[in-house]
């Protein structure tokens, strides 16, 4: 740290690495960042169903049209709430990660829920396509849904 | 090898880059020391020295041992953060705020006294990195963007060094200004990394709920670099803390 006086040296608009990736089932023309869902290689922060135990019930209704497959994963139990997500997979890649359940039991839950839907969203994406070992930031209600993402996986 | 357990009440992940076959049983050893620092020091267990402190059954003015070594550094960080730490509400004492850290910092001695040096250990978002992720490569750890989907805000490159980030946007407005007793809100996240997780674990949560002025005490810190975002998603980050990054690519 130098003896600056002035402590902030740099302020800008956040800037995100990718243009958002088109997270959809259907045809798109810009092709979905590839994630590697049998990866064992897969970076920390990403879900690993091949190192993690299984989950203790199993996830719900896979879906299937032409190559792509959506699969519900089980709902997990938070201090906030139930968490419940489900994925869309194109054959080995995953396009999309949609939030089936968010916590609305508290007061604040509601705020939880109106940021953090988005935000866990992209926790599961760009912490595969971002190659990131691991997240810094708070991880209570993500933790619930890298569970149910992993059980969605698993029965892939 | 990789193992995450929930203990202390959140996900703890351990991941080791060396390959040894003392490798489980390093993560074993780990795990069975957060388990008892959870036993020890949890507010919400009946039988914890820290239950039997708020129940009057221990005297904290009489603690010895390793309980009054945390005693003393929630004090030292009391000092050192004009308040805005504190591991007490009235009598009330609560050392959660520091213990997640320090068994942090207990995790990682362990790994390093049986000669691992290359891992990292990641308490509910707060990481310590050792060593390489792999040969000349640093570990990479993304800061959460609060908002936006398919994003981090930014990436910090790391061998050894500690990052701890406290936020609202998951948890709540959940850290108080205790000079107020309101809920910390001018900040969304504020990230801190230096070398020792006990203190920048301690320094996120303090300077985090003194708002805007967090940078400034961070700046102060030697060793210590921090970023901020704030509700209108701009990012405020100390003079050196763009060494940690890597470079932002539009």
């Amino acid at each position: 740290m130098s003896a600056l006086a002035a402590t902030v040296a740099g302020v800008a608009l956040l800037v995100g690495y990718k243009p958002t990736p088109a997270g959809s089932a259907s045809p798109s023309p810009t092709p979905p960042p590839r994630i590697a869902v049998s990866d064992d290689d897969a970076p920390v922060g990403a879900p690993a169903p091949a190192r993690t135990p299984a989950p203790t019930s199993a996830p719900v209704a896979v879906a299937q049209s032409g190559g792509t497959k959506t699969v519900t994963g089980k709902t997990v139990d938070t201090i906030f709430g139930q968490v419940q997500v489900r994925v869309t997979i194109q054959g080995k890649r995953i396009v999309d990660v949609q939030p089936l359940q968010l916590p609305f039991d508290r007061a604040r839950s509601a705020y939880i829920s109106q940021v953090a839907g988005p935000m866990l969203r992209s926790e599961a994406i760009q912490a595969q396509s971002a190659n990131i070992d691991v997240i810094s930031g708070a991880t209570y209600t993500s933790m619930a849904y890298g569970q149910s993402l992993q059980s969605a996986l698993q029965n892939n | 090898m990789r193992r995450v357990r929930d203990v202390m009440g959140m996900p703890v992940t351990a991941d080791l880059r060396d390959e040894r076959p003392d490798a489980a049983a390093a993560l074993d050893a780990l795990y069975a020391e957060l388990e008892r620092i959870d036993a020890a020091y949890s507010p919400f267990r009946g039988d914890s020295l820290v239950s039997r402190v708020n129940a009057g059954a221990l005297d904290l003015a009489r603690a010895d041992g390793e309980l009054a070594d945390v005693v003393a550094l929630c004090r030292r960080y009391e000092a050192a953060t004009d308040g805005y730490f504190s591991a007490w509400r009235g009598a009330r004492f609560d050392p959660s705020g520091l213990v997640k850290g320090w068994a942090i910092d207990r995790a990682c001695r362990i790994l390093d006294a049986r000669g691992f040096a290359r891992y990292f250990v990641d308490a509910a978002g707060d990481v310590r990195t050792r060593g390489e992720r792999a040969p000349g490569e640093p570990w990479r750890i993304g800061i959460r963007h609060p908002v936006e989907r398919d994003k981090v805000a930014r990436v910090v490159l790391a061998y050894d060094l500690a990052v701890a980030t406290s936020g609202t946007y998951e948890k709540g407005a959940h850290i108080d200004d205790p000079h107020t007793g309101r809920p910390a809100t001018e900040l969304l996240s504020l990230t801190v990394v230096g070398p020792d997780i006990v203190v920048a674990d301690v320094y996120a949560t303090a300077a985090f709920a003194m708002g805007r002025r967090a940078l400034d005490f961070i700046a102060a810190r030697d060793g210590y670099e921090a970023y901020a975002i704030d509700p209108d998603l701009r990012a405020t980050w100390t003079s050196a803390f763009e060494a940690y990054c890597e470079p932002v690519t539009a």
